[in-house]
C-alpha cells in the first residue's frame, strides 16, 4: 500500500467516522454474485431515503453494478447489468446529492442513492464511468485500484486543507532540533550560558542571608569582631559583583548566540523550503492556496526562529530552575519550601488555564477581525464601484460597526489578562504572606529555629518564583504553535515533486519542435479525463490553432505539452522521444509561453525581458522588444527600460504588458511557443499591434496557440477543434469552413454574427 | 398563476409536477414536460418563494415565484423535492470542537445522526438573515443551527467564541 493510501486511511478513519474501505464481507458477497469479477470503484451512500445518515454502498464492476443495503439480517445485495443503463442523472443539493441511475424509459430506476457532499467525488467516478459507457466510449477500469480511488476521494478535502506530516509532535520536534545540528558548538555554549544564568541567580538571596546571619548579627552581637566582619562582608559584596558580571556576560553569550543561531536554522529552513517549492509540480500549487504557502516561508520559519532561538532555552531553563528554587528553598527550611512548592503546580495549571481560556477569546476576536478585513478587501479594490453607485457613507457605516465590534472584544481580551494577572500576583504574595506568617512566630523564638538571614533569603527567593511559573503554564502553547508551523513547514519539503526526470534524461539538441500526441488521456484527479485518447502529430514549424468550447482540454493539452503534468495513458513525443525520458529543465528552456494575463515580475522592463536569459546583451533585447512592437512605448517612459514596472507589472496597461511579455518569448527563441489567449484581453489597436509581433514571434518556430476569436487563427496551418477531451475536428481554416455540417464552421458562423 | 418560462418571458400557463416511477420530479407545461430538479434561488433568506425549476442540461424550465400558485399534488410533490435539495445537517448538541494544525475538528450531534466535520481555521461560521448560522465543511456540507441560544449549557459554551 502507497505512503500516500495510508496517509488517505488515516484521515478517513480519524477524521470521517466512515469506513475506509468496502466491507470486505460484502466485497466477497458482490464479487461472489459477479461471478468472481473484480470491484473496480466503490462509493459510500450515507442518507437514506428519509435523509438520515445510513450506510449504503454502490460498487462497479466490469459489466454490472451493485447496490448494498445494511439491514438487520446482514448485507442486502442488488446487482445490476450494465448493459442494461441508459441514462444517468444527478440532482445536487445544498448537502444532499441524488444519483438516479435509468434503465429503458417508463421503467423504474434501476438505482436511486443520496449522499452528502463528503461523498460526491468517489460517485462522480462511477458516474463519469457510466457516462462514457452511455455515450458509446467504454471506458476499462485497472483492477486493484478501487480502494485507493475511494481513500483519495473522501480524504482529499481534509488532506489537500490540513499540513498533515506523518508522525507524532515529539517526533515533528525531534525532526526540528534536528536542524540545529550543524551548530552544535553554538548550541553547546547558549545552553551552557543560560545554564550559568539559572544557577548564580539563585546565589545573591543566598549571599543576602549569608551575610545578616554570619555577619551583620553576630558583628552587633559582638561575637565576630568589626575588622572580621567589614571583610567579610565586602569579600561578600565582591562575590555579589562577580555573580551580577557573570550573570550578564552570560546572558550576553546566550542572548546573541541563540538568537544568531535561530537565525540561522530558520535561514536553511527557508531556503530549503523555497528550493523545494521551486521544485514541485503545478498540481500541488493547485491544491494549496498561494498565501498559506508565502506564510510557510515567512511567518512559520520566523515564528520556529523563537521557538528555536528561546522558547526551547526558556522552557527547559525554567523547568530547572523551579527544580533548583524549590530545591535551595527545601535545604534551606523545610517549612517554609513546602509552603512555597506545594502551591507551584497550582499556579501552573492556573496558567495554563487562563491560557485556554483566553485563546477562547482570541477566536472571537480573530472572527471579528476578518469581518473588518473583509470590509476592507471588499472596499479597497472596488473603490470605484462603491463611488460610482454612491455607497461611501453605507462603507463608512458598515466598517464602523465593524470596528466598533472588534474593538469590544480586544477590550474583553484586555479585561481578562488585567484582571488575572494582578490576582495571580496576588496569589503568589499570599504564599509571601503565608511564610511571614509561619516565619514571625520563629523569628520572635516560638516553635523551630528561623535565622533572620534565612527568611530574608526566603523573601528573595520568593520573587523568583513567578517568571519560571509563566513560562511551564505557557509551555503547552509555545509547543503546539512551534509544531503547528513545523508541520506545515515539514508538509511541503515532504511533498514529493510529480514531474520527476527519468535516471538517464535526453537533451533533445538541437530541438527541431515536432510534437505528437499518441493516444493522449488525461485527467487531474480521480478517474474523470480531462483529455480522452487525444492523438495528432504536428511537424516543425506548423502554427496549430487550438479551439473549442471552455473546459474542452485546449489548455490541458499545452499545459502537458510544456510538462506540467505528465499523461495518465498514451505518450506525447518530441522530435520522437517521449517527453518523460528528457530532461525537463533543457526541456523546458525550448519552450515559450505568452499568456492571456502576462505576468510580469517587480523589477525593471530590461529584467523582465531578460528573464529567461538574464546575460542577454541589451542590443538583443532592444532587438526584441523592436520585434514585438513594444520598443516604441517603452522609450516613452520616464526611465524607459529601466523603469521599475510594480507587482505584477501594474503600472503597465494590459497591451503594454503582453507585449513586453512577447518580448520576453522573442529574446528566449524558444523551439516551441504556446499562445494562450495572447490578444483576448486588449482593444482592437493593440490587438492589431500585438498580432504583429506575434506574427515575428512565430516564425520559424512549432507554434500551438489558443483563442477564443476564431479571426485570428486564419493562417494557422492547422486547427484543431478540441471538445469535451476529444480532437473532434482538424483542417485548414478552408477545410473545416468547407464542413457543412462542421463544429468548427458552427463556431465561426455563430462569431460572425456576434459581429 | 404566475410563472416565468425559459429566458424569463412571463406568462401564465398551468405547470403541474408529480414524481415518476423513475424516481425524478417531472415538470409539465402544455405539451412540454421535462424531468426537472429544484433549486432554492433564496435559500436562507425568502426559502419557500422563487424556486427555479432545472432540467438535466441545467437549463431553467420554469422559475416558480410561489407554490401556493401550484395545485395540491403539484405542491406536495414539490414538498417532497424541496425537502432533498434543502437538506443540511441540523445541529442538536455541539459535542466537541477542537483545532488542529490548519483545521477546526467538530464533533456533533444532528437530527440525521452523529457527525464529525472540519473546518478551515479561518472559515468562520455565517450568521443567516433570519439568526441561526450556518457551518460549510471541508467537503461542502452544510451544518445549520437554527437556534445557538436553545441548545444545552455546554453546546453553547463551546459555541461562544462563534456566535455574535
Amino acid at each position: 500500500m502507497s505512503t500516500q493510501q495510508q496517509l488517505d486511511d488515516h484521515i478517513i478513519e480519524r477524521y470521517t467516522a466512515q469506513p475506509t474501505r468496502l466491507p470486505p464481507e460484502l466485497r466477497r458477497l458482490i464479487e461472489h454474485a459477479w461471478h468472481g469479477a473484480p470491484v473496480q470503484l466503490y462509493a459510500l451512500a450515507d442518507l437514506d431515503q428519509s435523509l438520515r445518515l445510513t450506510e449504503a454502498w454502490l460498487a462497479l464492476g466490469p459489466r454490472h453494478l451493485a447496490v448494498a443495503r445494511r439491514e438487520s439480517s446482514g448485507w442486502h445485495v442488488r446487482s445490476v447489468e450494465r448493459s442494461r443503463i441508459e441514462a444517468i442523472r444527478e440532482a445536487p443539493g445544498l448537502s444532499a446529492n441524488t444519483l438516479t441511475i435509468l434503465g429503458a424509459s417508463g421503467e423504474p430506476a434501476l438505482v436511486l442513492l443520496r449522499y452528502t457532499h463528503r461523498q460526491r467525488r468517489a460517485f462522480e467516478n462511477i458516474r463519469f464511468v457510466l457516462e462514457e459507457q452511455v455515450n458509446g466510449h467504454p471506458r476499462e477500469l485497472a483492477d486493484g485500484e478501487a480502494d485507493r480511488l475511494y481513500a483519495e476521494s473522501v480524504a482529499r478535502p481534509i488532506r489537500d486543507a490540513q499540513a498533515l506530516v506523518s508522525g507524532r509532535q515529539t517526533a515533528v520536534i525531534r525532526r526540528l532540533l534536528g536542524y540545529l545540528k550543524p551548530y552544535r558548538r553554538d548550541l553547546t555554549l547558549g545552553m551552557a550560558a543560560a545554564t550559568v544564568i539559572t544557577l548564580v541567580s539563585l546565589i545573591p538571596p543566598y549571599l543576602a542571608g549569608y551575610l545578616i546571619d554570619r555577619v551583620v548579627r553576630p558583628a552587633q552581637a559582638g561575637t565576630l569582631s568589626l575588622g572580621r566582619a567589614g571583610t567579610i562582608a565586602a569579600l561578600a559584596v565582591a562575590a555579589m559583583a562577580a555573580v551580577y558580571l557573570v550573570k550578564q556576560a552570560a546572558a550576553y553569550v546566550r542572548l546573541r548566540l541563540m538568537a544568531i543561531l535561530g537565525e540561522w536554522v530558520a535561514r536553511d529552513l527557508r531556503d530549503q523550503l523555497y528550493e523545494h517549492i521551486q521544485r514541485l509540480s503545478l498540481s500541488f500549487f493547485s491544491r494549496k492556496r498561494t498565501g498559506s504557502l508565502i506564510t510557510r516561508v515567512s511567518a512559520d520559519t520566523d515564528r520556529l526562529w523563537e521557538f528555536l532561538a528561546f522558547g526551547i532555552v526558556d522552557v527547559s531553563l525554567s523547568l530547572v530552575q523551579l527544580l533548583g528554587l524549590g530545591t535551595v528553598l527545601l535545604s534551606l527550611d523545610w517549612r517554609l519550601g513546602l509552603v512555597m512548592t506545594l502551591p507551584v503546580p497550582l499556579f501552573c495549571w492556573v496558567i495554563y488555564r487562563h491560557g485556554e481560556n483566553i485563546s477562547r477569546l482570541f477566536i472571537r476576536a480573530w472572527r471579528k477581525w476578518s469581518r473588518v478585513t473583509d470590509v476592507l478587501s471588499d472596499t479597497i479594490p472596488g473603490i470605484r464601484v462603491v463611488k460610482a453607485f454612491n455607497q461611501e457613507d453605507r462603507e463608512i457605516v458598515r466598517f464602523g460597526e465593524r470596528n466598533q465590534d472588534v474593538t469590544a472584544e480586544f477590550n474583553r481580551i484586555h479585561a481578562s489578562w488585567t484582571t488575572f494577572w494582578p490576582l495571580l500576583v496576588l496569589g503568589v504574595h499570599a504564599m509571601t504572606i503565608t511564610v511571614w506568617i509561619f516565619a514571625v512566630p520563629r523569628l520572635l523564638g516560638t516553635g523551630a529555629h528561623l535565622p533572620v538571614g534565612t527568611f530574608v533569603s526566603f523573601l528573595l527567593y520568593t520573587t523568583m518564583f513567578l517568571a519560571p511559573i509563566d513560562v511551564i503554564g505557557q509551555m503547552a502553547r509555545t509547543i503546539n504553535r512551534a509544531t503547528t508551523s513545523a508541520h506545515r513547514v515539514f508538509e511541503v519539503l515532504d511533498t514529493e515533486p510529480e514531474i520527476r526526470d527519468a535516471a538517464e534524461p535526453v537533451r533533445l539538441e538541437p530541438v527541431h519542435g515536432r510534437v505528437t500526441f499518441e493516444h493522449v488521456t488525461f485527467g487531474y484527479d480521480g478517474v474523470r479525463q480531462v483529455l480522452r485518447g487525444v492523438s495528432f502529430d504536428v511537424t516543425p514549424g506548423e502554427l496549430i490553432g487550438l479551439v473549442g468550447p471552455s473546459g474542452g482540454g485546449k489548455t490541458t493539452i499545452v499545459n502537458l505539452i510544456a510538462r506540467f503534468y505528465d499523461v495518465s495513458g498514451g505518450a506525447i513525443r518530441v522530435d520522437g522521444v517521449d517527453l518523460r525520458r528528457l530532461d525537463t529543465g533543457h526541456y523546458r528552456r525550448q519552450i515559450g509561453m505568452v499568456l492571456q494575463d502576462p505576468y510580469l515580475f517587480h523589477g525593471t522592463v530590461v529584467e523582465n525581458i531578460r528573464y529567461g536569459l538574464p546575460e542577454a546583451p541589451l542590443d538583443r533585447v532592444v532587438a526584441a522588444a523592436q520585434a514585438a512592437n513594444a520598443h516604441d512605448f517603452i522609450t516613452k517612459l520616464q526611465h524607459g527600460y529601466d523603469t521599475v514596472v510594480g507587482e505584477r507589472g501594474h503600472t503597465l496597461s494590459g497591451g503594454e504588458r503582453q507585449r513586453v511579455s512577447i518580448a520576453r518569448a522573442i529574446l528566449h527563441d524558444p523551439r516551441i511557443l504556446i499562445l494562450d489567449e495572447a490578444t483576448s484581453s486588449v482593444d482592437t489597436e493593440t490587438e492589431r499591434e500585438i498580432q504583429e509581433a506575434l506574427e515575428r514571434l512565430v516564425a520559424g518556430r512549432t507554434v500551438f496557440a489558443i483563442a477564443h476569436r476564431l479571426s485570428t487563427l486564419r493562417k494557422a496551418s492547422r486547427l484543431f477543434v478540441i471538445e469535451d477531451g476529444r480532437l473532434v475536428e482538424h483542417g485548414t481554416h478552408a477545410e473545416l469552413l468547407a464542413k457543412a455540417e462542421g463544429k468548427y464552421r458552427h463556431l465561426y458562423e455563430l462569431q460572425l454574427q456576434l459581429q | 398563476m404566475t410563472l416565468t418560462f425559459g429566458n424569463s418571458a412571463t406568462v401564465t400557463r398551468a405547470l403541474t409536477l408529480e414524481w415518476r416511477a423513475d424516481g425524478s420530479l417531472w415538470a409539465m407545461r402544455g405539451d412540454e414536460e421535462r424531468a426537472v430538479s429544484v433549486r432554492r434561488c433564496f435559500p436562507w433568506s425568502e426559502p419557500a418563494q422563487h424556486l427555479s425549476l432545472c432540467d438535466a442540461d441545467e437549463e431553467e424550465f420554469a422559475l416558480l415565484r410561489d407554490p401556493v400558485e401550484l395545485d395540491p399534488r403539484s405542491r406536495a410533490a414539490l414538498e417532497l423535492a424541496l425537502e432533498v435539495a434543502g437538506f443540511v445537517f441540523e445541529v442538536t448538541r455541539v459535542l466537541e470542537i477542537d483545532e488542529e494544525v490548519e483545521i477546526r475538528r467538530w464533533r456533533v450531534e444532528t437530527r440525521q445522526g452523529a457527525r464529525t466535520f472540519q473546518t478551515r481555521l479561518d472559515d468562520w461560521p455565517r450568521t443567516l438573515p433570519h439568526g441561526g448560522l450556518l457551518i460549510r465543511d471541508l467537503a461542502g456540507d452544510l451544518y445549520h443551527l437554527g437556534r445557538p441560544e436553545l441548545l444545552d449549557r455546554k453546546s453553547r459554551d463551546l459555541l461562544w467564541a462563534f456566535v455574535d
